[in-house]
C-alpha cells in the first residue's frame, strides 16, 4: 500500500474530534476522557488523527514540505491506535494504517528522525531495538538448560524480545515464564543468541522494509525448527508476529500467542494452579499492541465500487479493536487467590498508552514520560497498590515514571504475580 | 499573506510561544479535509490556544489593533469553520472546565471545550441531564457553540438559545460582557437579569457561529434524569450492549401511512408530554445507528427496515419517573399509536437493540454514523423553527428538490423520507432534507449540486411562506431572506457593527457589517 491508497480515508475525515476521546458511550464523568497522548500533550489539532489525515492529503498534494516541524508532528505519536478505535465506533476508515503510511512515506522519501535512524541502524547491525545494551541476547537463559530451537525441534518457540533480552532488570520475567512453561510440561525452545528483533517497533516508526527483513529472518528460523506455536511476553512482538506478519502474508499458519493467553489456557486446563494467596489490590494496564492493536489481521481482497456511494465488493470487515486480548490477562489475575483488580477509567479498547510506542521513547523521552505519568496518575486514583501489565516496554516506562514522580505504586508484570501464586 | 512579525510576537507574549503557531504544518491541519475534486481550502494565518477569557480578550484586542480577523471554535465540525485570508484561529481547546453544576437550581456552567458527553455524565451522577446538540456528544456542551443546539433531547430538553442562562462574552472588539445575572450578581442562574439581557442579540437568527466575538463561559438549564448514575453498557467498541435495560425506559419506532397521520401522532405525543425524545428518523438513520460492521451491513439493515415501515415515522423514547408514570406513558403511547395507525418496527424492540438504541440516543453517539456513513447526508437543507406541521410540510416540499437531483444522478437515492424533529413537545420543530452527493460528482459539479439544493429549497421557503430556515449563514442568504422577514438583516448588521465595529470577528457564516 502507498499513501495514495489511503487518500479516500484521509479526505473523508469528518473533523468531528471523536478520535481525541474515548468512545462516547463509555464516558462516565468529566475526567480522563482523552485517549490520544499526542494532542493531549501538544494541543494543536495537527497532533490528533484528524489533523494527521489532513496532513496526509496535503503531502499527497505537495502542499506541505518535509520540514522539521512536519517531522516533529509525524514522529510525536505513540502509534497506540486509540484514535483508530474511537473513530471506528462510527466510521469505516483506516486511521492508524493511514498514520503509519504517512511514516512509511516519510521514510521512503528519506525524511526521517535522526534518533530513530540510529535505532534502526542498530537493528540492521545487531538485530536489536535496544542500542548500546551491555548484555548478550541469550545471556538471560544461562544455566536454565532451555532447548535451542535453532538446533532442536520444538512445539513452541518462546520469543523473548529485545527489551527483555537486553535489560537485566527484566530477566527474571522471562526466567519465570520459562520456569512456568517447564513446570507445565511444554515442549518449548528459545533462539538465544540467534533470536532477532521482531521488527514491530521498526514498523511503528515507519521502517517497513526493516520489518519485512526481520519478519523473513524470524519466519525462516521458525519454519526450520518446525514449531507451530510462538509465544511472547512482549506486546509489540505479539502484534508484529500475529498481525503485521500476517498483513504481509509472512505468518503462514503459525499460531501466535501472548504469554498471558498461553498461561491462561494452562490455568484453565488445570496444568497450572495459582494456589498461594497474593493479597494485593492491583490495577491492570492493557498494552496497546496486545489490546486494541493485537486483534487478528483481516485480509480483504476485492474491489472498490464507486457509484453514487462507495461500497466494497465483497464487504470488508474492519479491525475496530473489538477482539483484542483483554480478558486472558484479567482472567489470570482473577485466578490468583487474594488478589483484587480495580479498573482504571480508560481500559481495554480505550486504554491510555504507556507512552513507549511509535519510537517516542527513543525520539522524545520527555513526551514518552509525560504519557506514562498520566497513566500512573490514573492508576493511583484507583487506590491500587500496584499497576500490573503484560509488556516489558510498558513496564520500563512505568517504572521510570513512578520513580520520577515518587509514586507509591509498584509496577509488575503479570508473570511476577502469577509466579508468587504458584 | 504572512502575519506581521510584531503581531505574532504579541500573540506569543499573550499565550506563550508553545500555544501559538503559524507553521504551515499546523495551520494546514485546521483546513477542511474534504476534497472530492474540490480545490484545497485556504488556511488560517496562525492558530492560537488560549486558556482563559483574559487571553481571549487580549487576542481579540490585538486583532482589532492590527486589522487581523479571528475565528473562534471549540470541537469544530468542519462545515462551520471556514478560513479566510488575514484571519487567525482561536482554538478554544484548552478552555475545557466545568465551572459549576448547581443541583438545586438545575443549571451547569461550562467553558467551550467541555464536550456534552462529559457534562451529561456528570449530570447523571446528580440525577440531572442536559440537552445535547444533534451533532453528537463529542461536540461542545456550551449551548450557543453548537449551531442551534437542537438534539435528540430537545423534545423534553429544549435547545441552546432557550436553555441559555448567564453568559460571558468577549465581543468582536474585545470587551468582556457578562449577561444576565452574571452582570450584576456574579451568579449564573438567569440569562435575562438582574444584569443586562442581550440574549436575542447574541443569538441572532440562528446563532452567529463564531461571527460575533467569542462566548467563553455559559450557564444552561438542566433537566431531570430518572435513570441510573451510569448506563450499564458492556462489551467492546463498537459492539456495546446493555447489561440490562434500566427500569422505566423504552424506545419505539413507529411508521405511518402518510405525513398527516405522523403529524397527528407527534402532536398528540407532544400534548400528552409523554416523550423524552422524539426524532423523525427515517429507516436509513435507524439502520446506521444499529450497524456496527460496515456500510454494507447498514444497507442490509436499511433494506430490511424499509420493507417493515409503511411510510414516514419517528423514534420515540420514553423515560418514566416511576413505575406508575412509566405505565401511564406506555398506555398513552399505545392509545396514540392505535388512533393514528402507527406501525411499530419490531426489530427496534428486541431487548438488546432497544437497550443500545436507548443509550445511543441519550448519549447521542450515533450522530456521526447518521451523518457520516453512506446513507447519510453530506449536504442538505436545514429547516426552521416553527410549528411541527408547518416545518413538516416545508421539509416535505423541499424533498421535491432532492427527488429531482436524484433523477439527475446528482444525489444518492436513499429512498427515505426527510428528517424531522419535534422540539419542546411539538411546540416547535426542525427538519432537514438529507442529501448525499453522488461520489461521481466532482469539483464544480458538486458545488453546483449543493447550490442547486439550497437554491431550490430557499425558493420554496420564501414562496411557501415557511419562515426562516436555520441554515441562513452569510450575507447572500441574509440578503435573500431579509426583505421577506421585516428586513431583519438590516438590524442584524447593526448588531454586528455595534459589537464588532472593526469586523474583526470573521463572519462568513454569520453576517457582515457591510453598508446597505
Amino acid at each position: 500500500m502507498a499513501l495514495e491508497d489511503y487518500r479516500y480515508y484521509m479526505e473523508t475525515c469528518r473533523r468531528c474530534s471523536v478520535c481525541k476521546f474515548m468512545p462516547l458511550e463509555k464516558v462516565i464523568g468529566y475526567d480522563r476522557i482523552n485517549v490520544c497522548p499526542s494532542i493531549s500533550r501538544y494541543e494543536f489539532h495537527s497532533y490528533c488523527a484528524g489533523g494527521r489525515m489532513v496532513m496526509g492529503t496535503a503531502l499527497l498534494e505537495k502542499r506541505l514540505d518535509y520540514t522539521d516541524k512536519l517531522l516533529e508532528v509525524v514522529y510525536n505519536c505513540n502509534m497506540c491506535g486509540a484514535c483508530d478505535t474511537s473513530c471506528k465506533y462510527s466510521m469505516d476508515t483506516e486511521i492508524i494504517e493511514s498514520i503509519n503510511e504517512i511514516r512509511n512515506h516519510c521514510v521512503d522519501t528519506g525524511h526521517t528522525n535522526p534518533t530513530l535512524d540510529k535505532v534502526i541502524s542498530n537493528l540492521r547491525k545487531l538485530g536489536s531495538m535496544v542500542p548500546g545494551a551491555p548484555a548478550k541476547r541469550g545471556e538471560w537463559a544461562d544455566g536454565l538448560g532451555l532447548k535451542d530451537c535453532t538446533k532442536e525441534k520444538v512445539d513452541v518457540v518462546f520469543h523473548v524480545g529485545c527489551q527483555t533480552s537486553f535489560n537485566k532488570n527484566m530477566w527474571h520475567l522471562v526466567q519465570t515464564t520459562a520456569k512456568l512453561l517447564q513446570n507445565a510440561g511444554v515442549n518449548f525452545g528459545i533462539a538465544g543468541e540467534n533470536e532477532t528483533c521482531c521488527g514491530g517497533r521498526a514498523y511503528q516508526m515507519g521502517y517497513r522494509d526493516d520489518l519485512l527483513a526481520q519478519a523473513k529472518k524470524n519466519m525462516g528460523m521458525i519454519k526450520k525448527c518446525g514449531a507451530k506455536t510462538l509465544i511472547t511476553g512482549c506486546a509489540d512482538g505479539y502484534q508484529a508476529f500475529k498481525v503485521i506478519y500476517d498483513q504481509y502474508a509472512l505468518k503462514g499458519d503459525l499460531e501466535v500467542l501472548h504469554v498471558t493467553e498461553y498461561l491462561d489456557r494452562l490455568i484453565k486446563e488445570n496444568k497450572l494452579t495459582p494456589a498461594k494467596p497474593v493479597d494485593m489490590v492491583v490495577t491492570y494496564h492493557d498494552p496497546c499492541h496486545l489490546g486494541r492493536m493485537g486483534e487478528t489481521y483481516i485480509h480483504w481482497e476485492g474491489r472498490e465500487v464507486i457509484d453514487e456511494i462507495r461500497t466494497l465488493d465483497p464487504p470488508k470487515e474492519y479491525r475496530r479493536g473489538t477482539y483484542g486480548v483483554y480478558e486472558p490477562p484479567r482472567d489470570i489475575l482473577m485466578s490468583i487467590p487474594g488478589l483484587k483488580i480495580v479498573e482504571m477509567d480508560r481500559i481495554k479498547e480505550y486504554a491510555w498508552c504507556c507512552g513507549s510506542g511509535g519510537g517516542v521513547s527513543e525520539s522524545n523521552p520527555e513526551f514518552s514520560m509525560w504519557t506514562a505519568a498520566e497513566r500512573i496518575d490514573e492508576a493511583e486514583i484507583t487506590g491500587a497498590s500496584a499497576i500490573v501489565t503484560a509488556c516489558p516496554w510498558c513496564i520500563k516506562n512505568f517504572k521510570e515514571a513512578v520513580s520520577r514522580k515518587g509514586s507509591h505504586l509498584e509496577v509488575y508484570d503479570i508473570i511476577e504475580l502469577l509466579d508468587r501464586a504458584i | 499573506m504572512a502575519l506581521n512579525r510584531n503581531f505574532y510576537k504579541a500573540l506569543e507574549n499573550i499565550l506563550g510561544p508553545e500555544y501559538v503557531s503559524d507553521d504551515p504544518v499546523i495551520t494546514e491541519t485546521y483546513a477542511n479535509p474534504f476534497r472530492q475534486g474540490l480545490a484545497a481550502p485556504p488556511t488560517f494565518e496562525a492558530i492560537t490556544l488560549p486558556d482563559s477569557t483574559e487571553q481571549v480578550q487580549a487576542i481579540v484586542k490585538l486583532c482589532n489593533q492590527n486589522k487581523v480577523q479571528f475565528k473562534a471554535s471549540s470541537t469544530g465540525w468542519l462545515y462551520s469553520d471556514p478560513a479566510t485570508p488575514n484571519c487567525i484561529k482561536i482554538d478554544l481547546r484548552r478552555m475545557n472546565r466545568i465551572l459549576e453544576i448547581n443541583e438545586k437550581s438545575m443549571y451547569a456552567v461550562v467553558e467551550p471545550y467541555v464536550i456534552a458527553a462529559q457534562l451529561q455524565a456528570e449530570c447523571m451522577k446528580r440525577g440531572l441531564n442536559c440537552n445535547i446538540t444533534g451533532a453528537g456528544s463529542n461536540c461542545s456542551a456550551l449551548p450557543l457553540a453548537a449551531h442551534v443546539n437542537l438534539g435528540h433531547l430537545s423534545q423534553s430538553g429544549s435547545y441552546g438559545e432557550r436553555n441559555q442562562l448567564a453568559l460571558e462574552w468577549v465581543t468582536g472588539d474585545g470587551e468582556i460582557v457578562r449577561l444576565g445575572s452574571l452582570g450584576m450578581l456574579d451568579e449564573w442562574f438567569c440569562g435575562d437579569g438582574p444584569g443586562p439581557s442581550l440574549r436575542g442579540v447574541i443569538r441572532g437568527d440562528t446563532t452567529p457561529l463564531g461571527g460575533l466575538g467569542v462566548y467563553t463561559k455559559a450557564a444552561q438549564k438542566l433537566f431531570h434524569w430518572a435513570g441510573p448514575y451510569t448506563f450499564p453498557m458492556e462489551g467492546v467498541s463498537p459492539k456495546y450492549k446493555p447489561a440490562y435495560i434500566p427500569e422505566n425506559f423504552l424506545v419505539r419506532y413507529l411508521s405511518f401511512k402518510d405525513l398527516d397521520d405522523m403529524i397527528e401522532a407527534v402532536l398528540k405525543i407532544g400534548e400528552s408530554e409523554i416523550a423524552t425524545e422524539l426524532m423523525c428518523f427515517n429507516p436509513a438513520m435507524m439502520a446506521s445507528n444499529l450497524a456496527t460492521k460496515n456500510v454494507e451491513e447498514e444497507i442490509e439493515i436499511y433494506n430490511r427496515f424499509t420493507k417493515s415501515v409503511q411510510g414516514p415515522g419517528f423514534m420515540v423514547l420514553i423515560m418514566g419517573n416511576s413505575r406508575g408514570d412509566f405505565e401511564f406513558k406506555k398506555k398513552v403511547l399505545a392509545r396514540i399509536t392505535e388512533e393514528t395507525g402507527g406501525k411499530p418496527l419490531e426489530e427496534v424492540e428486541d431487548p438488546e437493540n432497544q437497550g443500545g438504541y436507548i443509550w445511543r440516543y441519550f448519549r447521542e453517539t450515533g450522530s456521526i454514523k447518521e451523518t457520516g456513513r453512506v446513507l447519510a447526508p453530506q449536504a442538505g437543507m436545514v429547516g426552521g423553527t416553527d410549528s411541527f406541521p408547518l416545518m413538516s410540510y416545508f421539509i416535505k416540499s423541499c424533498a421535491r428538490v432532492k427527488e429531482q437531483l436524484i433523477k439527475e444522478g446528482a444525489l444518492f437515492d436513499d429512498g427515505t423520507s426527510p428528517f424531522m424533529q419535534s422540539t419542546e413537545h411539538g411546540h416547535l420543530a426542525h427538519g432537514e432534507v438529507l442529501a448525499r452527493a453522488s461520489l461521481r460528482l466532482k469539483g464544480d459539479k458538486l458545488l453546483e449540486m449543493q447550490r442547486g439544493i439550497n437554491k431550490g429549497s430557499n425558493e420554496i421557503s420564501i414562496k411557501g411562506h415557511f419562515g426562516m430556515p436555520q441554515h441562513v449563514w452569510g450575507d447572500e442568504l441574509h440578503d435573500m431572506y431579509g426583505p421577506h422577514a421585516s428586513n431583519y438583516h438590516l438590524w442584524l448588521r447593526k448588531i454586528k457593527k455595534t459589537f464588532d465595529p472593526n469586523g474583526a470577528s470573521e463572519s462568513s457564516t454569520y453576517i457582515s457589517a457591510k453598508d446597505e
